[in-house]
Order: structure tokens, then C-alpha cells, then sequence
């Protein structure tokens, strides 16, 4: 059994998973509430956040999933990218923990982490397939050959979709986290009321920062009572910009890759406009969408284990290598 | 009762390996590094981890990144190993280095975390009560050095060992071992994000 680590962002998350890829237990303390007040996440809080939360999440995982520390075998931990200091907050936890132990210990990618919450039971996917990860913090498509790994093959050249959702609705007044909020408004609006354009970039790149430029004008263009009365279109209009940017270029990359199945992991997976329109996509589960542990754990099944005790220097990485 | 020592908060992260009062080993590394020392520690020592009785861990202040992996290390430690902690200050760590001498930790922007009356304090390096021929140790203390010695004070070499809150100290000054939960970072700042909001 493998007991995995996350703490790459605002998220503090352990689970238990088996080497055959089954889920004994997934524990995910959302931080979210916290970050609310601020806007966004803030990075000295979720650090502080994690050091409070890592002890009772490995408990709970412990306890939910009906086991001791003695049954597990390996621990899996983020390694980065992500924010440094809630990584380290993990890393260190997973290191203490495979230590006092004697376990090996499995540094896992966070964006592996995220294709192999694909690869679960029951119905794991078999690759090859080209996986569209989306999130606060990434929009990637990657080539999927082997479930040790991905190549990349297109990214935002500026922000995330998970970015351009969260700025939208705080245009829109619609709170943070603004992916949800945004999700729920726009279903009472017209998708085509605005168009919203979304630039082409070459190849299998992504922009979303001149959508946001878009909808920031006609914001502030319209009169107060105005925008209450079309913020639902407004909504509606602006995921459907970024959705349909999502899927076209999605589309266009497996067809390119020889017509390859296409997967869907990451935060903004769960957005609903985004799974209706990739229906016939293997769609990561709903909760294994946003950060959880059970991803890391389910990765490091087919990363490099590090054995006892070669991986006590090891270090976190902000930004991917 | 064996006692794993480990302070985290300064750039010089330390651990010792105690048994009662007798020091068995000590090193000096970073933060990210603190377990490697500790397993060589323990090699020499011919223990292992399950051998641990208790973990004394530096609080702080100091970096809160460091200073967090430091708690997150011990509390881990705890619940792996069934046993308790204790926090001991940073700051308390460095005075018994240093008997007579008053600890500064260098807190960045322009800032330290002192002991005044015997508790932590964060205040601007230019406001540091400095009294004439008293000794002032610490990486703050380096840091600030001609400002101290400008006002009188003493600042040992900036290579001498006061400077560092050496791990033997945390495991003899080692009091109310209790969950590691219960054990607390000194951060003595909040986050600017949080006071940005204050404002
Ligand atoms: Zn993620």
C-alpha cells in the first residue's frame, strides 16, 4: 500500500492507495474558505494552513482507510511544481514519515499526479491518449504513451483557463473561487450573447490573458444595473469562450497525434459546460479533479522509488524542470 | 530517555541526538537536509529511529519556511514513532549558548526577533535596545553588527559558534514533552497578505 502526500498548493491532501491502483481512503482538507478573504490563495497562509492540517488529514487518511502505518509499504509525495513552501511542507512530512519507517520514498510530479488519477480502478485507462490538464495553475496537452510519464505538446503561453476563470468572476463579482461560482452563473445565461475572442496561437498553445482583457471592457462599459442584469450572459458567454478554445485545440491535437483518445484531469475538468462538449472524453471522476493525494500515490505506482535512506536531501521544485 | 533535537528557523539548521544529559552527537546542515543528518547521527550512535524516546524541536522565530519544515519534521516523527514532543524557542536555544548574552535572530526587511523580558519579540533592527559591553549573538547579531557595536554592544567573530542555536541546547532545555500537535511555531508576524487586509 501507498500512502501519498499533497500539499503542492491550497490543498492538504492524504490518501491510501494499493498497488493494483484501488483507493482505500482520500482525504483532501480544502483550504479554499481561507484564501476566499484574500482572492486568491495566498502562499505564506497556505503554508501555515498545511503545517496545522498535515498531522489530522494522515490520521483521518489512516483512519477511513482502515489501516495502520505498518501496512504501508512506499510513501508518495509532490514534489513540485508548485508553491516551494507548501511543498516543503509535505516533502518534509513524506520524508519524517518514510524515515522513521524505513520505506523508500517516491518524489511525484504534480502534473503526473494528475494523469494518473486516470489510471485507478475500476477502469483504468490505458494509454496511449492525449490528456487536456486544466487548472488554476496549468493547461496542458499532453501526449500520453505510458503511464510513467507525458510529453507535452501544448501550454498557456500566458495564463491558465483555471486563471481566466477565477479573474472572470472577479470581474463579475461572482466570490472566489471563481471557477464554480462562474460555472453555476452562466447556466442561467445565453452562451452567445457576447462573443469573446480567443486568440490562436500557432501549433497546440493556448492564450487566454486578451479573453480577459475582452470582458474587462465591456464590464466596465456597461451601467451599474446593466451589468446585474447581464452578468448571467456575461458569464455564460466567457466560459463558453474558454471552453470552446479548450476543445477545438484539444480535438485538433489528437486528430494531429494520429486520432488519439482524449482524457480530461485538473480543477477545471469539473467545470460542466467543458464535460458536456468532451462527452465522449474519458473524464477524470469528479473529486480526483481537483488536487488530491490519491493522484500522487496512483503516479508514483509507475515513478522511480527512492529506497531508505538515499532521499533525505531531497529538495521541492517551484516551477516544472 | 533519547531525545532527537532539531532547530530549523535559522539558515545553520541543527540536530543532536541526547541521551539525558549526555550529548551523543551533533551537526549542523540546512533544512532540507536535516533527516540526512540525523540518520548519520544515528548511524554513529548504532540506534535507529524506532529507538527514539522523544523529539525536541526549535520553534522559532526564525524562517518560517525552515522553521515549518523543522515542526513539520518532528510532528511527523510523532506520529510515526509514538512518542512526544517539546518545543523549545529558538531564541532561548542561542541565550544558553551564549550565558550573559542577549539572542538576535535576523527576522529580514529590516527586522528582528529579539528577547525582550525574557519573551520573543519582532522589532526594527534600528530599534534594538543595545546596553554597552553586553554581548549579542545570533544570525540577527551578525547581520546588524555595526549598529550593535555602534551603540556599544559585543558581537562575537561571525564565524563563532554562539551565533548558531545548537541543537544540544533544545534537547537539555527540553520541558512539558506532550503531543506534537500541541507544539506551536513562534511566527510573530502575520502573513502581509493578512495585514494588507488589517489596513
Ligand atoms: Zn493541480
Amino acid at each position: 500500500m501507498i500512502l501519498g502526500i499533497e500539499t503542492s498548493c491550497d490543498e492538504t491532501a492524504v490518501a491510501l492507495v494499493t498497488q493494483d491502483g484501488e483507493v482505500r481512503s482520500n482525504v483532501v482538507a480544502s483550504q479554499a474558505e481561507l484564501h476566499a478573504r484574500y482572492g486568491g490563495v495566498v502562499p505564506e497562509v497556505a503554508s501555515r494552513r498545511h503545517l496545522e492540517l498535515v498531522g489530522p488529514v494522515l490520521s483521518e487518511a489512516l483512519e477511513r482507510g482502515k489501516a495502520t502505518l505498518d501496512e504501508v509499504e512506499a510513501v508518495a509525495v509532490t514534489r513540485g511544481p508548485g508553491l516551494i513552501g507548501a511543498l516543503l511542507v509535505g516533502l518534509s512530512a513524506a520524508k519524517a514519515l518514510a524515515w522513521s519507517r524505513r520505506l523508500p520514498l517516491i518524489p511525484v510530479d504534480h502534473l503526473h499526479g494528475h494523469v494518473a488519477s486516470l489510471y485507478l480502478e475500476p477502469g483504468a485507462l490505458e494509454p496511449p491518449f492525449l490528456c487536456l490538464l486544466v487548472s488554476g495553475g496549468h493547461t496542458l496537452l499532453l501526449d500520453v504513451r505510458a503511464r510513467s510519464g507525458y510529453h507535452v505538446v501544448g501550454t498557456t503561453l500566458d495564463d491558465a483557463a483555471g486563471e481566466a476563470f477565477d479573474k472572470g468572476a472577479r470581474l463579475l463579482g461572482l466570490g472566489y473561487p471563481g471557477g464554480a461560482a462562474l460555472d453555476r452563473k452562466a447556466r442561467d445565461g445565453d452562451p452567445d450573447a457576447y462573443s469573446f475572442p480567443v486568440a490562436r496561437v500557432p501549433g497546440f498553445d493556448f492564450s487566454f490573458s486578451g479573453l480577459k482583457t475582452a470582458l474587462l471592457y465591456v464590464v466596465r462599459d456597461l451601467p451599474a444595473d446593466e451589468l446585474e442584469r447581464r452578468r448571467a450572459d456575461l458569464a455564460a458567454s466567457y466560459q463558453h469562450a474558454i471552453v470552446r478554445a479548450l476543445v477545438e485545440r484539444t480535438r485538433a491535437a489528437a486528430m494531429e497525434l494520429g486520432g488519439q483518445p482524449i482524457a480530461v484531469v485538473g480543477g477545471v475538468g469539473a467545470n460542466s459546460e467543458l464535460r458536456a462538449a468532451l462527452a465522449d472524453a474519458t473524464l477524470a471522476p469528479l473529486p480526483l479533479c481537483t488536487d488530491n493525494a490519491v493522484m500522487i500515490a496512483s503516479a508514483a505506482r509507475y515513478a522511480p522509488a527512492i529506497p531508505f535512506p538515499q532521499y533525505l536531501a531531497l529538495d521541492a521544485y517551484a516551477t516544472a524542470a | 530517555m533519547l531525545i532527537l533535537a532539531l532547530d530549523t528557523a535559522t539558515d545553520v539548521a541543527t540536530v543532536a541526538l541526547a541521551r539525558d544529559d549526555e550529548v551523543l552527537g551533533e551537526r549542523a546542515s540546512r533544512a532540507v537536509r536535516v533527516l540526512e543528518d540525523v540518520e548519520v547521527l544515528m548511524g554513529e550512535a548504532d540506534l535507529r529511529a524506532a529507538d527514539l524516546e522523544g523529539i525536541a524541536v526549535g520553534t522559532g522565530p526564525g524562517s518560517y519556511t525552515g522553521l515549518r519544515m523543522g515542526l513539520i519534521t518532528a510532528r511527523t516523527l510523532a506520529i510515526s514513532l509514538g512518542v512526544p514532543v517539546a518545543g523549545v524557542s529558538t531564541l532561548d536555544a542561542l541565550a544558553a549558548g551564549a550565558p550573559g548574552a542577549t539572542p538576535v535572530v535576523d527576522a529580514k526587511r529590516r527586522e528582528v526577533f529579539t528577547l525582550v523580558e525574557s519573551e520573543p519579540h519582532c522589532l526594527a533592527a534600528a530599534d534594538l535596545e543595545v546596553e554597552p559591553g553586553r554581548a549579542y549573538v545570533g544570525d540577527g547579531a551578525v547581520r546588524y553588527r555595526d549598529l550593535i557595536e555602534e551603540r556599544g554592544g559585543v558581537v562575537p567573530p561571525d564565524d563563532a559558534g554562539e551565533h548558531v542555536p545548537w541543537a544540544r541546547h533544545h534537547a537539555r532545555l527540553a520541558r512539558d514533552f506532550g503531543p506534537g500537535e500541541a507544539t506551536d511555531p513562534i511566527y510573530l508576524r502575520a502573513p502581509d497578505a493578512e495585514r494588507a487586509l488589517r489596513r
